[in-house]
């Protein structure tokens, strides 16, 4: 896991000179190969002629809106985005997430959560969507035989909480919102309320899963946006 | 008819006697009638004494000439009781008229202690004076231009005082102060009589009276009553103005004191951390070389914790400001109590300091109605403090218990505790605890909570955990079941 993508290139759309700096640095020391844009439109004309494997998008761009610039990069690329966004601003985050981007960090943050995110980010993209089995420390989802196992003792699971959990799983490292759970497990469109569902399911699953909630190891709660499973260990900000 | 009655004693009187009785109706009909009748009577009575008493009988001749020394006595007299009877009478009148006013001076003054609305009690004054004079009355009073209008009259049909002329002269009277209209030296011929409401320094306003209609005298009595009546009212207004003068001096103090407070814990919570900061990165720029990799990595542990508090602080004071904007609209979810514990747990791992957590949860937890991320907020602010005024390696103990329809989180710590007195005021803005001085802070984290709290309509507060420390406990409503 802690292999560096060396030679991915990472373009940075950021409207702060010394959060470019502090990037370009930084992101340098762990081998990424450095792309720099200030202002949205710069930010779109790079990615569409040099390619970078992954964007780091600031959403408080003043030219064209950060959530201007997502939608128009989603409309022709998969590229994986990382957005910056400001404190206290959940209803941004949840938009970006839920509008494409596939992670976010909140200014101020510390460079390792970036780094890792950026690291799984790209490691989703690379890996190919056939891989049978997940391997977490003792849990393991055999995705073919829709088998789950912790500690080697099989863990009896509903359809609804295998659904669950093998989204998440599929996504680890990454948050995944409210919306894209709902969508994914139960299908069809959702309203904010039917995360009570959610929230019953997951606590099931904790249960199943032997997790304390208050401190819990798999299914990390990002409060008012979603689940992220197995975060790893982070300074937060 | 009393001449009758006295013939009948004619055997057994005297004709002195019988004299002296005429004056009887005499003074009777001067009590009770007016004074004509009174001298009337007397004449009467000395006609009918001469007619029926005096020699010759039965005739108006005066035999003895010394009899019309005694009549003209007699009707001195008579006349002089009539007019003395008549008099006692009037100034019995005039004495009770003027209870009568005193009265309803002081019934006014009583209420217009009462009255805090400066509206009402001129209403009142209004009233009272046309009851009283038994004419119209109105008050003018200026308004924010200086400008005199009318502001209250005792009958709201007429369009007596809603004139040009009666502006103007209550102008006159307004910027004098002193009296002008009817019965004064200036402006005679106006049909009515102002009289200014002014305390020594400040003239509030005119109360007027129209006497057009009245042909009665404007009585001193009367005079007088106006006079006082203004003084009152006066006072009165004066009263009010002050009273509102002093609210808002109070809150202009409040909120300097709140501003101050602000800025100085603003300036010291900012400016401490920036210190160390600047100090610890140009230590390491300057003399690199200096430092060992341990020395240099501590540095720059402070670096990273002074970023981590100015951070906290800015957090801090957004959430307060939006609190009090009113801005703030809850994204209401169900919500895991649990999990948000789990939360802040984490996200306070790097304060936790060798601090113990025991956490105990109901086996059914109820979700919560709430912001997600607000319910994360208070709950880091509760448990840093708990951190921030417990000793190293004490316990932190965080209990959730779910009653009907609420639910209780109480974070009970080990520390220095909350004196009595500070119980209620820690909640309050940068309110902080004497005996926390030597801890950093700026006293927004629980005036925060509590706010957040409100929003949710729960509760907060402190309360003594046994001999040493502080239990925080909120209470949140929550489902009736966990399904």
């Amino acid at each position: 896991m802690s292999v560096p993508d060396s030679g991915a290139r990472v373009l940075i759309i950021d409207d702060e000179p010394q959060i470019r700096k502090l990037l370009k640095v930084n992101l340098h020391a762990h081998r990424y190969d450095i792309l720099e844009a200030a202002t949205g439109e710069e930010g779109l004309l790079h990615a569409s002629t040099l390619h970078p494997d992954l964007i780091v998008l600031d959403l408080g761009l003043p030219d064209l809106s950060g959530m201007e610039v997502l939608q128009q990069l989603r409309e022709w690329s998969r590229v994986p985005i990382i957005v910056l966004t400001a404190k206290d601003r959940e209803a941004d985050k949840i938009a970006a997430l839920d509008g494409g981007a596939d992670d976010y960090v909140t200014k101020p943050f510390g460079m390792g959560e970036l780094v890792a995110r950026i690291r799984v980010a790209l490691r989703h993209v690379a890996k190919s969507d056939d891989e049978p089995v997940l391997q977490f420390g003792e849990l393991k989802i055999d995705l073919a035989g829709r088998l789950v196992t912790l500690h080697g003792e099989r863990v009896k699971l509903t359809p609804t909480e295998y659904d669950l959990l093998k989204v998440l799983a599929s996504h680890a490292g990454k948050v995944v919102t409210q919306r894209q759970l709902l969508q994914q497990v139960w299908g069809g469109h959702h309203h904010e309320s039917d995360s009570h569902y959610l929230r019953i399911y997951i606590g099931h699953l904790r249960k199943k899963l032997d997790e304390d909630p208050t401190c819990p190891r798999y299914i990390m709660t990002e409060p008012g946006i979603g689940y992220r499973f197995l975060a790893g260990d982070f300074l937060d900000f | 008819m009393l001449t009758v009655v006295l013939k009948a004693f004619d055997r057994v009187f005297d004709p002195v006697n019988i004299a002296l009785i005429y004056l009887l109706p005499v003074m009777l009909s001067a009590m009770y009638g007016r004074i004509r009748p009174a001298i009337f009577t007397a004449v009467a009575g000395v006609l009918a004494f001469d007619f029926y008493f005096v020699p010759p009988s039965l005739s108006f001749t005066v035999a003895d000439l010394r009899y019309l020394v005694s009549f003209s006595v007699f009707l001195a007299v008579a006349i002089l009781t009539a007019t003395l009877a008549a008099r006692l009478k009037q100034q019995l009148y005039y004495a009770e008229r003027r209870e009568a006013l005193t009265a309803s001076l002081y019934a006014l003054s009583r209420q217009m202690s009462a009255i805090t609305d400066i509206r009402a009690l001129l209403d009142n004054v209004t009233q009272v004076v046309s009851r009283t004079i038994g004419t119209e009355a109105a008050v003018f009073l200026p308004d924010e231009n200086r400008e005199l209008t009318l502001t209250s009259r005792s009958s709201p049909h007429s369009d007596w005082g809603a004139g040009k002329s009666e502006q103007a002269v209550a102008r006159l009277a307004f910027e004098h102060g002193e009296p002008v209209g009817k019965g004064t030296n200036t402006l005679r011929a106006a049909s009515a009589y102002y009289v200014p409401f002014r305390t020594e320094d400040r003239t509030y306003g005119v109360l007027a009276v129209n006497l057009k209609e009245t042909s009665a005298s404007f009585s001193p009595d009367n005079l007088r009553l106006l006079e006082a009546m203004a003084d009152l009212a006066a006072n009165a207004i004066a009263r009010v103005k002050f009273a509102e003068e002093a609210k808002i001096a109070q809150l202009t103090a409040e909120s300097e004191r709140l501003r101050t407070a602000l800025l100085d814990s603003v300036s010291h919570e900012l400016r401490t951390p920036l210190a160390t900061i600047a100090g610890s990165v140009t230590g390491l720029m300057e003399g690199d070389e200096l430092f060992s990799k341990e020395e240099r990595m501590e540095l720059l542990t402070t670096v990273r914790d002074g970023a981590m508090r100015m951070n906290r602080l800015v957090t801090n004071l957004l959430g307060m400001a939006q609190l009090e904007s009113g801005m703030l609209r809850l994204r209401k979810q169900w919500c895991d109590m649990g999990e948000l514990i789990g939360v802040a747990l984490a996200h306070l791992k790097a304060f936790q300091q060798h601090r113990t957590f025991k956490v105990s949860l109901p086996d059914e937890l109820p979700f919560v109605l709430g912001d997600e991320a607000l319910l994360e907020q208070l709950l880091v602010n509760v448990i840093s403090n708990a951190i921030k005024y417990s000793p190293d390696s004490s316990e932190i103990r965080i209990e959730v218990k779910s009653g009907f329809n609420r639910m209780t989180v109480s974070v009970a710590d080990q520390g220095i505790g909350i004196p009595p007195a500070d119980r209620e005021l820690v909640f309050r803005k940068f309110y902080r605890s004497h005996a926390a001085r030597h801890v950093t802070g700026t006293g927004l984290g629980l005036a925060i909570c509590r706010g957040i709290i409100e929003l949710h309509g729960g509760t907060i507060a402190a309360e003594p955990n046994g001999g040493k420390g502080t239990i925080i406990s909120f209470t949140l409503p929550a489902e009736q079941t966990a399904e």
